[in-house]
């Protein structure tokens, strides 16, 4: 009988140990938010509607305000940039892959969405459901380490009617992007620091200050401007990117259904090829 | 690359997939610059609608000019749709007039820059042209 119970209790030591390792600092459950929480976000800047990228004004602001590209790295644009010039453009979406940060915000030809809630604000764009920039403001601390990914670990607070965001923990592989055929990859340890603010009641500025110390001589502060719209016709759409990548056809049954696409190098080839 | 079609569906795959290899000097999947594109150059396709897929990330329009299908493509359906367009727009069997920058490397290809249809009605969709129009 004791052995059993010495066993029992070596079997629970072992379980704990792991257990125990998963077992996280400061991970608390939140608090559900209040009715006053609620009131709270009523009395933010209204952003709602569907904003749209004035894309003229993207090209405007690379032509005026050029990124401050390191000697080494501007030789590496103007091979892409004459690439694009000599029709054979670098596809930096074509893997479906998300814009990432700062590229969404930088480049993107599609509407986002921008949805505050308690201790929350979520940018969402158009295309794909990888779109997607969730800014804490809930006054926690940037985490010491978070895990890196296309978009960040954003953290942000309100001074006023400005929302004062800064994303860190951003993949290296992730492009700083003038166009969809030109762009660099940060190279890590970027830090984007934004303020997001109305410039007028329908026009919606990001303010970015990009500092990517791989690639760029000095931080770069750069504006990408969005103007609202209304109606249902902007309301922003399901844009999965890789539907392009297969076939409508039926499977034995007829059953309408969607098969991979033969591909070369990128280039479509005829079913069964 | 032979390829015999078995049946009816085969063939509509046929025809989209011929079409897609027809603009596909550059991979044709996915969100892209339009420099394969010759912006310089402007083509007139008359003939008739053989195929149009409203799909992600652009949608492609298929066009039988005597005998030969090009391949015509252009931005998302959801900025189609803040423009005025829908997925019925027009269908396989229609007659239009459609101006393309045609690819550089000669291929049955282009780049959309606006449709007339049998009855009269211009479609436009080059976001930069409609820039600001749309409100």
């Amino acid at each position: 009988m004791q052995d059993s119970a010495t066993l029992a209790a070596l079997a629970l030591l072992l379980m704990a140990g792991p257990l125990a390792a998963q077992t996280r600092p400061n991970d608390a459950p939140k608090p559900a938010p209040t009715a006053k929480d609620w009131a709270a976000v009523a009395a933010l800047p209204d952003w709602s509607g569907t904003w749209v990228p004035l894309m003229s004004d993207q090209s405007a602001q690379i032509q005026t305000n050029p990124t401050p590209w390191k000697p080494e790295i501007q030789k590496q644009v103007d091979f892409w940039n004459a690439e694009e010039e000599a029709g054979r453009p670098n596809g930096l979406l074509l893997n479906c892959l998300p814009h990432g940060m700062p590229s969404f915000m930088l480049i993107t030809h599609n509407a986002i969405e921008v949805l505050p809630t308690p201790g929350r604000v979520t940018i969402l764009g158009e295309s794909d459901g990888n779109r997607i920039r969730r800014i804490w403001t809930d006054g926690r601390a940037m985490p010491d380490d978070p895990d890196p990914s296309f978009h960040g670990y954003s953290v942000g607070h309100w001074e006023g009617k400005i929302l004062v965001v800064k994303t860190k923990a951003i993949l290296p592989q992730v492009y700083i992007a003038v166009s969809e055929a030109v762009g660099i990859p940060n190279g890590g340890d970027m830090v984007i620091d934004e303020r997001i603010h109305l410039l007028d009641p329908e026009t919606l500025a990001f303010d970015l200050m990009i500092t990517a110390p791989h690639v760029l001589t000095r931080p770069w502060q750069t504006r990408r401007i969005f103007h609202r719209r209304r109606q249902r016709s902007h309301e922003i759409v399901e844009g999965v990117c890789r539907q392009g990548d297969f076939f409508e056809a039926k499977d034995k049954w007829g059953n309408p259904i969607f098969v991979p696409a033969t591909q070369e190098n990128g280039n479509v080839l005829p079913p069964g090829k | 690359m032979s390829f015999r079609p078995a049946n009816k569906e085969a063939c509509v795959r046929l025809t989209w997939s011929l079409a897609a290899l027809a603009i596909a000097a550059q991979p044709a999947a996915a969100h892209h610059s339009f420099a394969m594109f010759d912006a310089n150059k402007t083509l007139t396709l008359k003939g008739t609608v053989t195929q149009f897929s409203w799909t992600n990330p652009h949608v492609y329009l298929f066009v039988d000019v005597d005998g030969t299908t090009w391949g015509v493509e252009l931005t998302s359906p959801g900025n189609l749709t803040k423009v005025g367009w829908t997925r019925n727009v027009v269908k396989p069997g229609d007659k239009v007039e459609v101006e393309v920058n045609p690819l550089r490397d000669g291929k049955h290809g282009g780049g959309f820059r606006q449709m007339t249809l049998a009855n009269g009605q211009v479609l436009r969709a080059r976001l930069f042209d409609l820039e600001g129009k749309a409100s």
